[in-house]
C-alpha cells in the first residue's frame, strides 16, 4: 500500500485517529480537516486517505456507519472505537518520545 | 489485547470475505460521495462543472486504483485469489482428466498407506489409555532385576499406599486369567480380572447399565468373598446380546457362581491397551479362583507377589518424585515382609527385590513390545514411498506445465506476476493433494483396521484390537503429510512457472519442441529410481530374512504335527489321578486311525511363551546357566521328533514316588559335563520349587523349542509325571498324516468322552511358529508392498518421461530413419538413454540403500544388511523396468512412417 512519502511511517494513522477522536466524520471531512490543520505541510492525497481509513477499520480501531448528513445526503461516517482510543494513546505517546528525543538531538550546540 | 482485537476484526474480515460484493459497493458509494463533494467545492471556487469533476478525480489519483487499494486494505484478497485459482484448476482438470486421475490415485495410495501405518503406530505405540488424565497413572511393583515379572503382595501394596504422599489414590488388581465361564448353561472361555475398591473410580469407569462394585463387596477383611461380577461391554454384547435383563443373572466361573451387577461402558479397557476386561470380580474373589481355603490367610500372605498396582499422581507431582518416595519406603517393607525361612527367601531371591516404578499412561500391551520397532521401520519405508510419489507427481506436473507454456505466456503477457503463476501451480497441487488425502483416509481406515484385525486375531484368543479411532495425532500427521506433499510436488512446476518467458512462449505454436523433459525432469526421474532402490532393498531384505526364518530347522517336526490345547471342565481334576488320566488320553489318541503318536507337553512348542530356568551341577555353588525348560510325558520326544542320543527316555513309571530324573539337550550336556559324561550326573533346576539332585537319564538332540530365532539354546526336560500340579491343562502333541480338519472330530470325541477336558484349540505346529514370527511376516508383507509400489511408481515415471520424449522426438526419429538408420540402432539409442538414467538412479540409490539397511541389521535373521543376492535382485528389477520403459515407447515411435513424421511439422 502506498503512503505519502514525506510522512513518517505510521504518522498518517495517528493523525486520522486523532481527527476521529475529536468527532466522528466522513472521509471528505477528514480530507478537508487534514488540509486546514496542517496547511500544505502534510500533503495527503485523497487516493491515500481512503485506503488508510479502510485499513484502520480492518484493524478494529475505527468503525464506520452510513448516516444521513446535515444536507440530507448519505455518507459513511467514521468514529473511534475503544481499541482505537488505546491505539491513539500509544501512538501519541511514542510520537511524543520520538519527537522530543529528535529535537534534543537537533538542539545540540556545535562546538 | 490480541484476543480482544480479534473479537473486533474477525467479523470484519468475514464480512469482507463473504459479502465482498456489498463491501465493494460501499467503497463505490463512498468514493462517489467524495467526488461529488469535492466537485461542489471546486465549483464553489469558481470552476466549471467539468473542470471541477476532472480535478476531483485527479486528486483521488485514479478511482479504480484507489478502489483496488481499499480492497487490499481489507486483506482478504488472497482468499479470493485462492478460490479463483481453485476454480481455474478445476477447469484444467476437466480439460485433461487422465493425468489428474493418475495423480489422484497415486496420492490416495501414498497418503492412505502412510496414514494407515501411522494409525497403527499411534494405536499400538503412541496412544495413551482412554481414561481421564492417563499421564497421571504410575505403575509400581517389585521385581528381581532382570526379570520382567513385577508384582506385590497385598500387605506390600497396603504398606506402600499408606506411606506414600505423591498419589491421590492407589489401586491394585489381579489378572488376567482365562477361565471357564458358564452363562445360561453355555460354556465359553472368559478373560477374568479381579479389581480392588479403587480400581474403577481411579480409572474413571462408569457403568453402562447396573452398577460397579461397592465397598462392602470389596471389603478386604471379610470372612468370605462377595460373589458378584461386572462384565465388559463387548462380553455382554457377545454372550448376552446386549440384553438389559443380564443384571442379577448368574455367571459361573470355574463352576463358582457370581451374580452379574453391572456392565462397563463400551471402550473401557481398564489398564489394558489391547482388549476389554471381559469379566471383573472383586479382589477377594481370587481366593475362590485359586481354590484357597481361608480368605484372610490368603490375602495376608506377606511375601506372595500376585498383585499388580498403580497410583494416580497428585496434580503437580512427577514420576521421579513417586519413584524416589516409593524407593525410600521399599527397603523397610521388604525387610518386614521377608519370609522367615531363609532358604525360601533365597530361592525367591527375595532380598534382591527392587521396586519398578514406571508410567502407566499407555497401559499394558502385548502388541507394543513386538510391533513398535517393525511399525517404525515400515513407517519410514512408507514415508520414503510418499517422497517418491511426490517426486513422481512433480515430474507429471512438470510435463503438464510444459504443455501449459502457452497459457503461462499469455498470463505473463497480460501482466500476471510470476509469484501469482507459482501460486496458481501450488494451489492446484495442494488441492489435488487434499483430494487424494480424503480418498487416502478412507483407504487408511479400511487398511489399518484390516491389519490390526489380522495382528490381533493371530495373537489373542479373545477379541482384541488396538484403538485406531482418529485422534489429533493422526489428524495432524495426515494433514501435514498432505500439505507437505502438495507443496513438494508443486514446487518444481511452480519454479518452472516463475521462469517462464512470456515472449518466447507466445511465439511458439504451442505444440512443438516442448522442453518439459530437460535436466529438471531427468533429475526427478533419477531421484525416483534412487528412492525405489532404497525401498526395494529394504523390502527385499525383509522377505529374504522371513524366508530364512521360515525354512530354519528348529530341531523338531514342523509338518504333520498338531498342537492340541486341552482345557479342563469346571472341577474336572477333583479326585483324579492325573498320571493315570493322561496315560489313558495318550493311549486313546495314539490309537486313533491316522495318528502316529501322541504326547503331552506343558507349554507347547513353536510358541511365543517361553519357559526359561537356571540350571547348575548339583553341589556346585554357581549362578547357574540359563536353559529352556519343558515338561512332557514319555511320548513327547518321539512325537515331537526330538531324538534320544544316549540313555533312556522318560517312562510312565517315573512318577512322584520314583527318583527324580531329567533329560538334557546335547549342548547342555556338553556345557555342564564336557566329554560326554552327562549320563548319571545330577543337576539342579534353580526355581522357586527347589528341584535338586535330578539325575540325568538321557541326552537328546538340540532344538529351539520356543523362539525359533534363537539358535537352539541349551534345554532341560523333566517328566511331567513327577510334577502332578504342572500336568493340568496341557498341550497335546499329535503326530498325524491327516490334515487337522480330518482328525479334529475324532480327537474331540476321544478327549471329551472322558468327561474331564475339552479341546480349546487345534493348530499345526507350523501355524504356531508362523504366529510366533508374526512381526517378521507383517514387516515383510508391508515392506514388500511398499517396495512394489515404489518400483511401480518409478517405472511409471520413467515410462512417462520416455513416452513424452518419444512423442517430441517423433520427427527426429523420422529423419533418422528416412536417412537410413536401422530400427535396431534407433532402438539401441533409446534404450541406452533409458539405461543411463537407470544407471544413475542405481548409482545414487545403492549407496543410500547400504546406509539405510545398516539400520535394519538387528531385525534381520541369518542375513547381512548388504546381502548380495537381495541387492542383485533389486538392480535386476530396475534394469528390467528400464528396458521395458524404454522399449515400449521406442517401438511405438519406430512404427511411425518417416514420411508422416516429417510431414507432421
Amino acid at each position: 500500500m502506498s503512503r505519502p512519502s514525506d510522512l513518517v511511517q505510521g504518522t498518517l494513522d495517528m493523525l486520522l485517529l486523532k481527527f476521529l477522536a475529536l468527532e466522528p466524520m466522513n472521509g471528505f471531512a477528514v480530507s478537508q480537516r487534514l488540509k486546514q490543520v496542517s496547511g500544505d505541510v502534510l500533503q495527503v492525497s485523497d487516493g491515500s486517505l481512503y485506503p488508510a481509513l479502510h485499513k484502520l477499520e480492518q484493524e478494529g480501531w475505527i468503525t464506520a456507519e452510513w448516516k444521513t448528513s446535515e444536507y440530507g445526503r448519505r455518507a459513511k461516517y467514521y468514529s473511534l472505537t475503544r481499541l482505537g482510543r488505546r491505539q491513539l494513546e500509544k501512538e501519541a505517546d511514542n510520537w511524543g518520545r520520538l519527537s522530543s528525543a529528535i529535537s534534543r538531538v537537533i538542539k545540540l550546540k556545535e562546538a | 489485547m490480541r484476543p480482544e482485537h480479534w473479537l473486533y476484526t474477525i467479523p470484519l474480515r468475514l464480512r469482507s470475505l463473504f459479502r465482498w460484493a456489498q463491501a465493494d459497493q460501499e467503497v463505490d458509494d463512498e468514493l462517489r460521495d467524495h467526488l461529488e463533494r469535492k466537485t461542489e467545492e471546486y465549483v464553489a471556487q469558481g470552476m466549471t462543472q467539468e473542470e471541477a469533476h476532472r480535478r476531483a478525480r485527479l486528486d483521488l489519483g485514479g478511482v479504480e486504483q484507489t478502489k483496488e487499494k481499499c480492497r487490499d486494505a481489507r486483506r482478504v484478497n488472497w482468499i479470493q485469489d485462492f478460490i479463483q485459482d481453485l476454480r481455474f484448476g478445476l477447469r484444467m482438470l476437466r480439460k485433461s482428466p487422465g493425468s489428474f486421475v493418475v495423480a489422484f490415485v497415486i496420492l490416495a495410495l501414498a497418503i492412505g498407506a502412510n496414514t494407515a501405518i501411522f494409525s497403527l503406530l499411534d494405536g499400538v505405540v503412541l496412544r495413551d489409555l482412554p481414561v481421564p488424565h492417563p499421564d497421571q497413572l504410575v505403575r509400581f511393583g517389585a521385581h528381581v532385576p532382570g526379570d520382567d515379572y513385577a508384582a506385590l503382595s497385598l500387605p506390600m501394596f497396603q504398606e506402600l499406599s499408606r506411606g506414600q504422599r505423591v498419589f491421590s489414590g492407589t489401586f491394585a488388581w489381579w489378572g488376567d486369567g482365562v477361565f471357564n465361564a458358564e452363562m445360561d448353561g453355555r460354556l465359553a472361555q472368559a478373560d477374568v480380572w479381579c479389581a480392588d475398591n479403587n480400581f474403577y473410580p481411579e480409572l474413571g469407569a462408569v457403568p453402562e447399565i447396573g452398577r460397579l462394585f461397592n465397598a462392602d463387596e470389596e471389603n478386604l477383611s471379610a470372612a468370605a468373598p462377595a460373589q458378584v461380577a461386572v462384565l465388559s461391554y463387548g462380553f455382554w454384547e457377545r454372550h448376552y446380546g446386549g440384553s438389559r435383563d443380564v443384571i442379577g443373572k448368574t455367571l459361573k466361573i470355574e463352576g463358582i457362581p457370581f451374580t452379574i451387577v453391572g456392565v462397563t461402558r463400551k471402550g473401557f479397557t481398564g489398564i489394558s491397551a489391547d482388549f476389554e476386561l471381559e469379566v471383573t470380580l472383586p479382589l477377594p474373589a481370587t481366593q475362590l479362583l485359586e481354590d484357597e481355603p481361608d480368605l484372610q490367610k490368603y490375602l495376608r500372605r506377606p511375601s506372595a507377589r500376585w498383585l499388580q498396582a498403580a497410583g494416580r499422581l497428585k496434580p503437580g507431582a512427577t514420576l521421579e518424585q513417586a519413584r524416589a518416595q516409593l524407593d525410600a519406603l521399599w527397603p523397610a517393607i521388604r525387610q518386614e515382609m521377608a519370609p522367615t525361612d531363609n532358604a525360601i527367601a533365597e530361592l525367591g531371591r527375595f532380598r534382591e527385590l527392587q521396586l519398578r516404578v514406571e508410567s502407566g499412561a499407555k497401559g499394558e500391551s502385548l502388541l507394543r513390545g513386538r510391533f513398535a520397532k517393525p511399525l517404525y521401520i515400515v513407517l519410514a519405508i512408507s514415508g520414503l514411498v510418499l517422497l517418491l510419489a511426490c517426486v513422481n507427481l512433480a515430474s507429471l506436473m512438470l510435463a503438464r506445465a510444459a504443455s501449459r507454456n502457452h497459457e503461462f505466456g499469455v498470463r505473463v503477457a497480460l501482466g500476471a506476476s510470476r509469484a501469482r503463476l507459482a501460486r496458481q501451480m501450488m494451489t492446484e497441487s495442494v488441492a489435488l493433494s487434499v483430494a487424494g488425502s480424503v480418498a487416502g483416509c478412507l483407504l487408511a481406515y479400511w487398511a489399518s483396521r484390516g491389519l490390526a484385525g489380522l495382528i490381533a486375531g493371530e495373537i489373542f484368543s479373545i477379541p482384541a484390537a488396538p484403538n485406531l479411532s482418529p485422534d489429533w495425532r493422526i489428524a495432524g500427521f495426515t494433514a501435514s503429510a498432505t500439505i507437505l506433499t502438495g507443496v513438494l510436488f508443486g514446487l518444481a512446476p511452480a519454479w518452472r512457472a516463475t521462469r517462464e518467458d512470456g515472449n518466447a512462449a507466445l511465439q511458439q505454436s504451442g505444440r512443438t519442441l516442448g522442453h518439459g523433459t530437460g535436466a529438471l525432469g531427468k533429475g526427478l526421474i533419477v531421484t525416483q529410481l534412487a528412492l525405489s532402490v532404497v525401498s526395494l532393498a529394504c523390502g527385499g531384505l525383509f522377505i529374504r530374512s522371513l524366508e530364512k526364518l521360515r525354512t530354519v530347522d528348529p530341531g523338531f517336526h514342523t509338518r504333520n504335527l498338531l498342537a492340541v490345547g486341552l482345557f479342563a471342565k469346571p472341577n474336572a481334576y477333583k479326585n483324579l489321578s492325573l498320571v493315570d488320566y493322561y496315560h489313558t488320553v495318550t493311549e486313546r489318541v495314539s490309537h486313533l486311525p491316522g495318528v502316529l503318536s501322541a504326547g503331552m507337553v506343558r507349554t507347547g512348542i513353536g510358541n511365543i511363551l517361553e519357559n526359561i530356568e537356571r540350571v547348575r551341577i548339583s553341589g556346585s555353588d554357581t549362578e547357574g546357566l540359563e536353559a529352556d525348560f519343558e515338561m512332557g510325558t514319555p511320548e513327547f520326544f518321539e512325537t515331537a521328533g526330538i531324538t534320544l542320543l544316549r540313555g533312556r527316555n522318560f517312562s510312565w513309571q517315573d512318577d512322584e514316588h520314583a527318583p527324580r530324573v531329567a533329560i538334557v539337550s546335547q549342548n547342555l550336556a556338553e556345557k555342564l559335563f564336557p566329554g560326554g559324561k552327562a549320563l548319571g550326573q545330577r543337576l539342579d533346576v534353580m526355581n522357586a520349587r527347589n528341584w535338586r539332585n535330578l539325575q540325568i537319564i538321557g541326552v537328546v538332540t538340540n532344538a529351539s523349542l520356543y523362539d525359533i530365532r534363537k539358535q537352539k539354546p541349551p534345554t532341560v526336560y523333566l517328566p511331567s509325571t513327577q510334577y502332578v500340579d504342572f500336568m493340568e491343562s496341557p498341550s497335546m502333541l499329535v503326530r498325524t498324516e491327516l490334515p487337522p480338519a480330518a482328525i479334529a472330530g475324532a480327537l474331540r470325541e476321544a478327549v471329551e468322552s472322558l468327561g474331564r477336558e475339552y479341546i480349546s484349540s487345534i493348530q499345526t505346529v507350523r501355524q504356531s511358529i508362523d504366529r510366533s514370527i508374526l512381526q517378521e511376516r507383517i514387516t515383510a508383507m508391508l515392506s514388500a508392498f511398499f517396495g512394489a509400489l515404489a518400483l511401480l511408481l518409478a517405472a511409471m515415471g520413467l515410462y512417462g518421461l520416455m513416452a513424452c520424449a518419444m512423442t517430441q522426438r517423433t520427427r527426429e526419429i523420422g529423419i533418422r530413419m528416412a536417412l537410413g538408420a536401422e530400427r535396431g540402432r534407433v532402438l539401441k539409442m533409446i534404450l541406452r538413454e533409458t539405461l543411463v538414467l537407470v544407471g544413475a538412479g542405481v548409482g545414487i540409490g545403492l549407496p543410500c540403500a547400504l546406509v539405510a539397511t545398516r539400520l535394519l541389521g538387528h531385525m534381520l535373521y541369518g542375513l547381512s544388511p548388504n546381502d548380495a543376492v537381495t541387492l542383485a535382485c533389486v538392480v535386476g528389477a530396475l534394469v528390467a523396468v528400464g528396458v521395458l520403459a524404454g522399449y515400449l515407447p521406442a517401438r511405438r515411435a519406430m512404427k511411425v512412417d518417416p514420411m508422416v513424421a516429417l510431414r507432421y511439422e
